[in-house]
């Protein structure tokens, strides 16, 4: 896991609208009539290395959620260099990208193929990811009828497998329960263990605290602080 | 998914493409009095593959909305999601066979060598949806707004080709314009193997052929470009 690495050199990501200030692809921006541009992240630069653990702080809005999504891949660099180095797992919401209308096993199976992984790779994964949610029979019914909590669960079982080099939490911790916030934090803290990387935003500093030395304070797209975590949350917060 | 999870979802899932042709069937033979030569199997020939394309675009209008969930949650190739949906509207075309089947069983019509096109003129029908699909899931995005027409306007375009009449019924010069509509093809190519026992003209093929081939260099290039940018309009 020595191969996890983010590095960050002026790094943009651009929103593009409308005249009606609807979100709009690049492609779609040219057949409607433009309106603003928007820098999700402005010029952003930082280094992570293994066995570090970032906190991202900031307003509502600063491009902390952004800044996730670019290092994930889900969000592509507009300007300047992102390289990402080592496997990526992402619990960024809540639904940790499941379908409703599919069970958990179905789920397992979806996102394993996308993933990378074999159909029947991920059929064969599907028993031991439910082993890790211990959700038992309800692994078997479909995700509309389960709980915020119990959709974590399967979402953080999900991320385990393949061993991750890179873990991105956003937020996801801070609407769960204590039970779960426990499983998750040990499960970071063995992470960082054993070299890998942890990006978690969030407004819960205790929790951040506890499982991130380092801290990098977001104001409008751009980083306002970068250093311990106690310095940037002094920053931030006063 | 579509057909849900009890036992019953085999017989809703064969039963689906036997609705639709009933209601047609209604039309043409009771209402409009003009029943033809195997009506219904010809009403078939025209429903089954205009089903799959028109399920295909529904489909694919609303497919990356639908993973709206894993697209902000993942990185993953988002280029096949069109195509996903093509091959899940497939898979319920399956049931079309059936329907094909009873009807050449209900008007006596048996099978002949001709049927050997069948997977040609499958591949042909795959590939227009295919096509039809990469440019359904942009629409469907960029003008989300605009769903409802784009559905209408290809359900217009079964109405400008010999769905419900054979396109030897249709007077010239109107045959030659309605030979420009890839359904067009389509359907007299499913007629010509199943209904007339004969292969299938070259026109039949290659217009829908073609115009596969416009829609995918069209909209392919442009989807594959784009979707590195959906989570900005999905976020």
């Amino acid at each position: 896991m020595s191969d996890a690495a983010i590095v960050a050199e002026g790094l943009g990501v651009r929103f593009l609208f409308d005249r009606h200030r609807r979100p709009v692809t690049p492609a779609l921006a040219r057949l409607r009539r433009r309106g603003e541009e928007r820098w999700g992240l402005r010029d952003v630069g930082f280094r992570a290395g293994p066995g570090e653990g970032i906190a991202l702080v900031g307003p509502s809005g600063a491009g902390k959620t952004t800044l996730l999504r670019a290092i994930a891949g889900i969000l592509p660099a507009d300007r300047g260099v992102l390289r990402v180095g080592g496997r990526v797992t992402t619990l960024l919401s809540i639904d940790a990208g499941l379908l409703s209308p599919l069970t958990g096993a179905e789920n397992a199976e979806l996102l394993g193929v996308l993933d990378g992984r074999t159909v029947r790779a991920a059929r064969a994964q599907a028993g031991a990811v439910r082993r890790a949610t211990g959700l038992g029979e309800e692994f078997g019914r479909p995700v509309a009828s389960w709980s915020q909590g119990m959709r974590a669960r399967l979402g953080l079982a999900l991320a385990e497998q393949g061993a991750p080099a890179i873990l991105l939490l956003d937020e996801v911790h801070e609407a769960l329960d204590h039970e779960f916030r426990a499983v998750l934090e040990e499960h970071a803290r063995a992470l960082l263990a054993a070299g890998g990387i942890i990006v978690a935003a969030g407004h819960d500093h205790p929790m951040l605290e506890r499982i991130c030395e380092r801290g990098l304070l977001l104001r409008d797209g751009a980083i306002a602080a970068d250093g311990s975590f106690a310095a940037v949350r002094e920053a931030y917060v006063g | 998914m579509r057909y849900g999870r009890g036992p019953g979802r085999l017989v809703k899932w064969l039963l689906d493409p036997f609705a639709l042709v009933g209601v047609l069937l209604i039309l043409v033979t009771v209402l409009l009095d003009r029943p033809g030569a195997a009506p219904g199997l010809s009403l078939a020939c025209a429903v089954v593959p205009f089903q799959l394309v028109v399920m295909t675009v529904l489909n694919a209008m609303g497919a990356v909305v639908a993973r709206r969930s894993i697209l902000l949650n993942l990185d993953f190739d988002r280029v096949l999601i069109p195509l996903s949906s093509a091959c899940t509207e497939f898979a319920a075309f399956g049931a079309s066979a059936v329907l094909l089947a009873g009807m050449m069983a209900v008007y006596g019509v048996a099978p002949t060598l001709a049927l050997l096109w069948l997977p040609a003129v499958l591949a042909v029908t795959a590939a227009f949806a295919v096509g039809c699909a990469y440019a359904a899931a942009l629409f469907g995005l960029w003008f989300p707004e605009l769903r409802s027409l784009g559905l209408s306007m290809v359900r217009a375009l079964f109405f400008l080709a010999p769905g419900i009449v054979a396109i030897e019924d249709i007077p010239s010069p109107a045959d030659d314009w309605v030979k420009l509509n890839p359904l067009s093809g389509l359907f007299e190519a499913f007629r010509s193997i199943v209904l007339d026992g004969t292969a299938p003209a070259a026109w039949s093929l290659l217009v829908p052929l073609g115009a596969a081939a416009l829609l995918l260099a069209l909209a392919f290039p442009v989807f594959r470009r784009d979707q590195a940018h959906f989570a900005k309009v999905l976020g």
